[in-house]
């Protein structure tokens, strides 16, 4: 087109055949003066070229053993990078620019991959509890074309904002004639979100409940179970549970100060009691 | 137009093998408006490589399904990979047309480019549309916010772009003596082949690599990477 100079509807910026066609090797892999442009020949070749790399990336992957190998991911990667590369260089004409606009587009590109790498690094492989966090509390996908997707029931607990837990939505729901310290725990009090009582409530934040009406029994000399699970509530950090109860986990207890400091006001004395009473019948 | 000699920069039309004759003189030899573009784009750079790594990071975590894998067709965004890139090059033929004042080929062109941009879109919309019958929805879990934000704003990108071509189809077919310049297509261009590339990388690591990913498995490409990266530098 471009060997073709203009002849219908002209426009009266332009000078006509100032620019000339570049041959093919030329406009591609040769130096050219600035302001050498190609047209339908070149730009076409590169097309097909594009096309082709894109059809290859696509073959690449069609085989099923391959699918989400780590195998493929240099030559997809290189493709693609050659494939961007010549967007740039020939249909964004960089190849035939000003060296002033390839060092403002190269720093801008090079800071966005130093901003990704580093966001990759940081929270990628640095930092890999979130991805240890996520293996403890999978759930498993399966497909239901028709029915509505059972993976909607399964909320996972939100672990709470420090300050106040929310009225957690997604536990699994008392079950009818249960008892009211139950409804308290998995309902307004917020106990769910962070203590796991199996079968009721699966918060990881805290340690868990499961039997504490007759562990507590055990825990300090000289308390009762009811006097100790009253005053766990009422001072949380009375007795911290934790490591010297054989649990695996340590436990944030400035998050659990506050937290519980948070929840406690909106308790009345009633509450508290069907609390007790309720964690007393876990055995 | 070569030169960024700042102290003795020759007038634009010295140096230029096609000189606008409208076009200022400017101390860098690149007119202000493209070089604000090239600016601009790799500014944009920017704000894609943060989303691009945003996906990244929460490759793998998602703790409910639809996995990638559950949900990610391949073939046919590769077909709508395949038309933003035969998009480009009706794009490229356009700003040729435009640059040899070639007002009808131009039009053609554009309307090629905009058709073709409006495919992919239409792709997009089916592609999005079909996810959220199927239960993921940008809030359903990390892959379905990190995707949708992604592939939404590079969908944003490009129908800004179609908007910007129908712009300028319809300002050349009223007025045929004027505007738009070779310029004025130009820069048009500049945007729509960086949606483009931005697209190369997204279908590379979204889809040919990232559309195989189940759930929070260690097992997947990824982790392995990152195992091998940790090994290099520990």
């Amino acid at each position: 087109m471009s060997s073709n100079p203009g002849h219908e509807g002209a426009l009266p910026h332009e000078e006509h055949g100032a620019h000339e066609d570049a041959g093919i090797g030329r406009f591609f892999f040769g130096r050219v003066p600035a302001g050498v442009h190609g047209g339908l020949k070149q730009y076409g070749l590169l097309a097909i070229f594009l096309a082709i790399i894109t059809l290859v990336e696509f073959l690449i992957i069609v085989p099923e053993g391959l699918q989400g190998s780590s195998v493929v991911i240099a030559p997809l990667v290189i493709l693609s990078v050659i494939k961007f590369f010549c967007v740039v260089a020939f249909f964004m004409h960089l190849k035939f620019e000003s060296p002033l606009l390839w060092q403002i587009f190269v720093a801008g590109l090079a800071l966005g991959l130093v901003v990704a790498l580093s966001l990759v690094l940081l929270f990628g492989v640095f930092r890999p509890t979130p991805r240890a966090f996520s293996e403890n509390r999978q759930a498993p996908f399966e497909h239901h074309a028709e029915e509505k997707p059972h993976y909607e029931a399964l909320v996972v607990p939100t672990p709470c904002p420090v300050g106040a837990c929310p009225t957690p939505g997604g536990n699994v729901p008392a079950p009818t004639g249960s008892h009211p310290g139950q409804a308290l725990f998995v309902g307004v009090g917020g106990c769910s979100a962070c203590h796991t009582i199996d079968g009721v409530a699966q918060g990881i934040l805290g340690p868990p409940l499961n039997g504490i009406g007759s562990a507590a029994a055990n825990r300090l000399p000289g308390y009762s179970a009811e006097e100790y699970i009253r005053e766990s509530i009422l001072e949380p950090d009375a007795h911290a549970a934790g490591t010297a109860d054989g649990l695996s986990q340590d436990y944030d207890g400035n998050l659990m100060l506050s937290t519980m400091a948070g929840i406690l006001p909106a308790l009345s004395d009633e509450d508290i009691e069907n609390l007790v009473d309720y964690l007393l019948t876990l055995q | 137009m070569a030169h960024a000699d700042t102290t003795h920069a020759p007038p634009a039309h010295e140096a230029s093998a096609h000189p606008p004759a409208h076009e200022e003189e400017t101390n860098t030899g690149i007119s202000h408006r493209k070089l604000l573009m090239w600016v601009f784009l790799g500014s944009d750079c920017l704000f894609f490589g943060s989303l691009i790594a945003t996906y990244m990071v929460y490759r793998g975590q998602s703790i409910v399904g639809p996995y990638p894998i559950d949900i990610i067709d391949v073939p046919i965004t590769t077909i709508s990979t395949f038309v933003l890139l035969m998009s480009s090059f009706t794009m490229v033929m356009a700003v040729a047309a435009a640059r040899n004042g070639n007002q009808k080929r131009l039009i053609q062109w554009l309307v090629c480019t905009i058709v073709l941009g409006g495919g992919f879109i239409g792709f997009q919309v089916y592609e999005f549309n079909l996810f959220r019958v199927e239960g993921l929805r940008y809030e359903t879990n990390l892959f379905s916010s990190t995707f949708f934000t992604l592939t939404g704003f590079h969908g944003a990108h490009v129908t800004l772009g179609i908007f910007w071509l129908i712009c300028l189809a319809v300002i050349s077919a009223r007025n045929p003596a004027g505007r738009p310049s070779g310029e004025d297509v130009d820069i048009a261009g500049l945007y729509w082949h960086f949606v483009d590339i931005v697209w190369i990388v997204i279908f590379t690591l979204l889809y040919l690599i990232g559309g195989f990913d189940a759930g929070p498995d260690v097992g997947h490409a990824a982790a392995q990477g990152w195992q091998w990266i940790t090994g290099i530098i520990t």
